[in-house]
């Protein structure tokens, strides 16, 4: 046998070291990951595309703007989201944000996220009476825009060509107070309340059907 | 020895490390001697030019020693560790202290939600606070735990308790602790329940009387606020599996 043999243990501990080295991330001093490998993270739940898997109820954000996503993501990492103890998505997702170590890899992945093009999302909900909700929707046009494209600037997010099932859930999660409750969740606090105008969930599934009339 | 790595923070946690020690004692002499006289065979018996191997059919009675002494020893010493171990299971499983207090733990994919008893001590009052991800804890008082999951298997795991307890839909497992030292420590899922499994660490806050009924009364305008997690409703079960 060749006599270097002898040294393959200490090769092979010498170059288990250099790859651990490879992984140490002091603070501060790590790159920030490519958004696209980031998104890694995300396609378990949300889709290789971002298209979403209703059956783990993971919501299509392909095409979602950034500073919604970002927003998110922060949300959910500092608490103010997927706080509820019946929030069951809410808190799967919780743990899953914190898969990004900084604001930087944040901003990186809601980046990508945006470049993501817009799936069609085939409605699931039955019942709802989009003209009636037409007349519902006054009050969400205020911060959503007549055609649900979102605001920026009131932290409103594009809310046409979302699934009518998210949509759903999350009119029942902010009005249950599962969503929005917490004191230092602005835009969510903001949010809830509009919620509550909504008698109930025929009248939420009216709302959503006329959403779904909105083109994006 | 342990501690020097993993406090001890339970009453049982000492007991259940005197056994680990004990068992690793008792099998790493037995593993270490074992190879000592492998290898010291293979030596003695090496090749040797112009000699002839020899079969041997083991069955003299100095050659069944070879086996029957280890095989024997093996007995013993399990018996041994037998005893040890179900004196502990015994503490840790079997018993049910009276507890000084009861605290709820559900889990779910991937989170662990607590419910407090408030400042009554009593579970499913107007007074309990429900905390995602922190359980908080008086040292040097018995608790009780009623432990479920929401969805799938879990597993309750306070490392420095020495505590690792089963979660199943569907039941409702007690178990108790008596923490010993102050402190925060970590809380962990060892059942694989799914993708976020890896995420799901959570921190138990050992806290004196005063600092625990500071939180207390800090948190329970908090839970007058948000509704508290809904009691678990599966049947009990009593003992832990």
């Amino acid at each position: 046998m060749p006599r270097t043999s002898n040294f393959a243990p200490l090769i092979v501990t010498a170059l288990a070291g250099l790859l651990a080295q490879g992984c140490v991330r002091p603070d501060g001093a790590h790159p920030t990951l490519p958004g696209q490998e980031l998104f890694r993270a995300c396609v378990a739940c949300h889709g290789t595309e971002g298209q979403g898997t209703p059956s783990v109820a993971a919501p299509p954000i392909a095409g979602l703007p950034a500073w919604y996503v970002e927003a998110q993501l922060g949300k959910f990492r500092s608490g103010l989201r997927g706080y509820h103890p019946d929030d069951a998505e809410g808190l799967r997702m919780r743990p899953m944000s914190r898969q990004m170590m900084d604001e930087a890899e944040v901003k990186a992945v809601s980046e990508y996220v945006s470049t993501l093009a817009l799936k069609p999302q085939a409605p699931t909900l039955t019942g709802g009476d989009a003209e009636k909700g037409k007349a519902a929707y006054g009050t969400c046009m205020a911060c959503h825009g007549d055609k649900g494209q979102g605001n920026p600037a009131l932290k409103a997010p594009p809310i046409a060509g979302q699934a009518d099932w998210y949509l759903l859930a999350q009119l029942q999660k902010f009005k249950g107070g599962l969503r929005g409750t917490n004191p230092a969740d602005v835009s969510g606090g903001q949010m809830r309340p509009m919620s509550l105008t909504l008698a109930d969930e025929q009248a939420m599934k009216n709302v959503i059907a006329h959403i779904g009339t909105l083109p994006r | 020895m342990i501690d020097h790595y993993v406090p001890a923070a339970s009453t049982f946690a000492p007991h259940i490390d005197d056994l680990i020690i004990l068992i690793g004692a008792v099998v790493g002499f037995w593993g270490l001697l074992a190879e000592v006289v492998f290898i010291g065979l293979i030596l003695k018996f090496k090749a040797e030019p112009g000699v002839k191997s020899k079969y041997v059919s083991g069955e003299l009675p100095k050659e069944k020693r070879w086996v029957s002494i280890p095989h024997y020893a093996t007995l013993a010493f399990d018996l041994l560790i037998l005893v040890m171990a179900l004196r502990v299971w015994h503490e840790v499983k079997l018993e049910m202290p009276k507890p000084d207090e009861t605290v709820r733990v559900i889990a779910q994919q991937w989170a662990w939600t607590f419910v407090h008893p408030g400042a009554d001590g009593i579970l499913d009052t107007s007074d309990d606070i429900t905390t995602i991800d922190e359980l908080h804890v008086v040292n040097d008082k018995t608790y009780q735990f009623e432990l479920t999951s929401r969805d799938v298997l879990h597993s309750f795991s306070v490392p420095v308790f020495r505590l690792k307890q089963d979660a199943i839909p569907g039941r409702i497992i007690k178990g108790w602790f008596k923490p010993t030292m102050t402190g925060q420590f970590d809380i962990q899922c060892t059942e694989i329940c799914g993708i976020g499994h890896g995420l799901m660490p959570a921190r138990i806050v050992i806290e004196t009387a005063d600092q625990h009924a500071n939180w207390v009364k800090a948190n329970t305008a908090l839970a007058a606020v948000a509704p508290a997690a809904p009691a678990p409703t599966p049947t009990p079960t009593g003992g832990m599996p």
